[in-house]
């Protein structure tokens, strides 16, 4: 049985609950944090006024979190076009919608992977022999492969039609299309792609041991259907540590993919984009490096609470679905 | 044959077998652009304005046939694959130059950090874990999973970006960037260029202020990649630790009599190294991934300068295929070394017919 009681005793879980928690709470209640200025169709970035140093404005009553000079071409990736660079972009604003995006994005990515890695992991267990060495083969050589590397690949080869203004719409050809239909970027492309072999390893592992277990030759002896004793007894038993994984990973692809925004691609994570915008105050201007703090403090922060959450609400999973581990 | 002999030849074995299912998939994933934009890419760079789309559309036919862009799949696959074996690995239009020398011109800055990173954070990772798992709830004990768990929050490019704006604009201890081997070469012809890591040649070359100053640009990266890393294979020993140091063998070492210290490094040490390393090698391909973002964010000019030179424009499939191979190919060698190593200090890892552990 789970142990929910352990679970509700420690502080860390509590912590881990109350910063998960907070970010969906924020995220569904975007529209009345920080209201758009057209309610039916919300904008990723919100402009406030122009400024014609381009310099970013301190905090005020209109924006609290100070305002960042907006990033002029992110019309090609699909945000409403900025047209210039004197524009201000309110942060809070996208600290408060980009939590809407950083979910979307992180539980997209990890729930499609684990998807992928579990049946992989299940197949190839289940069957064993020629089958499972052939799949765990291909698992081990996907394991090879640095994401950002896919990510640029996907981005060069498969998306620069698609974010070429000048592309007509009847020139797409099947995959293209299906691709700006689902709204999928190249990073959370790569990103499921070339992040489903750790659960297809840890439920592979699971499966192959518990196959051996008694009650799944019980299972089998009373006539159980292959399909029904991999959904009924196999997948119970072996998804735990998957669980665990996932729980981990929301916040580490999260955070991976702010970063390849932060270094150039193209992404649906907004605050990788404020974290661009805001690229030359970090370094800081006239050797102050905090002279203009709320262009990236706020939006780092934000960040690793983000990782933070996900990773202490695994550590709290582990514990509680794998208790022999600790 | 020792088994040893075997493992390491399965080992060897493996690299090919990967190599061709990840070129594969690859390929595939470049067939999807269709043959005329594929072939769009051989276009001179300025047309004659007077050639008409018709004109143009016949071009273009007439690059894909020469170059086989319509031939099946396995077809194209295997000529590629040919030509990557006799070492062409492509033209890239917008380098205007072949692929390959351009990749391995700058590999060795990219090789210099990874190198120093995995230098500086497996040792460490190792030691922490095994020092605070030894004792668990001891102040080291805390002192460490405190550290551990700062380092898996922070995410490392903000880490960089943190540290660059403290120790260069702040402090100006370590600047960004990397004095460039090319520039050494050129301006002092007696400085050689044997193996391209600036620290190595310095001391090669008798000149220790290139090595120092590469030095001096090497620590933040360094720091930034490794802490990362440290703090997750610290994490994973410590556990390892725990788990280990409660059974049976370590009772029986103690009422032989032996000392703490040997039971810790010639004992539990051994059975906790292999699968810590296990998990460092299944993430060396994050850990090359990281060091490409951090390149960029300190403004090394290895690897990583043709992504970022390069994110939009023309479709350069011949680019991008060619440094995702060349990426497996420097994530390969870091997951066989950290096998061998295994291999060497765990003999169960090198028995074991099939693995077991994950």
């Amino acid at each position: 049985m789970l142990d929910w009681r352990k679970f509700f005793t420690r502080r860390q879980n509590w912590l881990a609950l109350l910063l998960v928690g907070s970010f969906f709470i924020i995220a569904l209640a975007a529209p009345w944090l920080a209201p758009p200025d057209d309610p039916a169709n919300p904008t990723a970035f919100k402009g406030v006024g122009r400024t014609f140093d381009r310099l970013p404005q301190a905090p005020s009553d209109e924006s609290p979190l100070g305002t960042v000079g907006q990033l002029a071409d992110l019309a090609r990736y699909g945000f409403t076009p900025g047209q210039d660079r004197f524009e201000q972009w309110d942060v809070l604003y996208t600290l408060v919608w980009g939590t809407r995006s950083a979910l979307k994005f992180g539980l997209t990515v990890t729930i499609i992977s684990a998807a992928l890695g579990i049946l992989v992991g299940t197949i190839s267990g289940y069957a064993g022999g020629m089958v499972n060495q052939v799949l765990m083969l291909v698992t081990d050589a996907f394991l090879t492969f640095p994401v950002i590397a896919a990510v640029w690949l996907f981005q060069r080869v498969l998306y620069t039609r698609i974010y070429n203004p000048f592309t007509l719409p009847e020139e797409f050809v099947y995959w293209e299309r299906f691709l700006m239909r689902v709204d999928i970027d190249p990073i959370m492309l790569a990103l499921i792609v070339f992040s489903w072999m750790p659960y297809a390893r840890l439920v592979n592992g699971m499966v192959i041991q518990q196959k051996r277990a008694d009650y799944v030759i019980a299972a089998r002896a009373m006539g159980a259907r292959s399909w029904r004793i991999i959904w009924q007894h196999l997948l119970p038993n072996a998804i735990s540590p998957a669980v665990v994984f996932g729980a981990r990973d929301v916040g580490s692809t999260v955070i991976l993919a702010t970063a390849f925004i932060f270094i150039g691609f193209a992404g649906s994570v907004t605050w990788g984009f404020m974290l661009v915008a805001a690229r030359d105050y970090v370094i800081g201007l006239g050797g102050n490096p905090f002279a203009y703090w709320w262009t990236f403090i706020p939006i780092s922060l934000a960040l690793v609470l983000f990782g933070v959450g996900w990773n202490l609400l695994g550590d709290g999973l582990n514990d509680l679905l794998n208790p022999r581990t600790r | 044959m020792t088994p040893f002999l075997k493992y390491l030849l399965g080992r060897f074995i493996a690299i090919p077998i990967t190599l061709l299912i990840i070129t594969m998939v690859l390929y595939g994933i470049i067939m999807l652009a269709p043959p005329d934009e594929r072939a769009a890419l051989y276009l001179p760079p300025r047309l004659p304005s007077h050639l008409t789309a018709t004109q143009i559309a016949f071009e273009l036919e007439q690059i894909a046939a020469e170059h086989g862009m319509n031939d099946p799949y396995l077809v194209q696959y295997g000529n590629w694959l040919r030509e990557w074996l006799g070492g062409y690995w492509g033209w890239s239009p917008t380098l205007r130059s072949e692929v390959l020398p351009v990749l391995l011109s700058r590999t060795a800055v990219t090789l210099e950090l990874t190198f120093y990173s995995l230098l500086a954070f497996i040792p460490l990772g190792l030691l922490s874990g095994v020092v605070a798992g030894w004792r668990p709830s001891s102040r080291t004990d805390v002192l460490f999973r405190f550290s551990a768990f700062v380092g898996t929050s922070i995410p490392p490019f903000i880490l960089g970006l943190f540290l660059l704006s403290i120790f260069y604009v702040g402090l100006r201890w370590f600047p960004p960037g990397r004095s460039s081997i090319s520039g050494l070469t050129f301006s002092t012809s007696t400085f050689k260029a044997y193996t391209g890591f600036l620290t190595v040649d310095g001391v090669l070359n008798g000149r220790f202020d290139v090595t120092l100053n590469a030095l001096r640009h090497l620590v933040l990266p360094v720091f930034t990649l490794s802490l990362f890393h440290w703090a997750t294979l610290g994490r994973i020993t410590r556990t390892l630790t725990v788990e280990e140091k409660d059974k049976d063998y370590v009772l029986l070492a103690r009422s032989r009599g032996l000392k703490q210290r040997s039971i810790v490094w010639r004992h539990t040490f051994r059975n906790t190294v292999s699968p810590a390393l296990t998990s460092t090698a299944l993430s060396a391909a994050s850990i090359v991934t990281g060091v490409y973002v951090i390149e960029v964010i300190f403004g090394l000019k290895g690897l990583s300068e043709l992504i970022v030179g390069g994110m939009s424009g023309a479709p350069d499939a011949p680019l991008a295929l060619a440094f995702a191979v060349y990426s497996v190919l420097l994530v390969i060698p870091i997951m066989v070394t950290l096998d061998i190593i295994k291999a060497i200090v765990d003999p169960r890892d090198r028995l074991a017919t099939e693995e077991t552990d994950y």
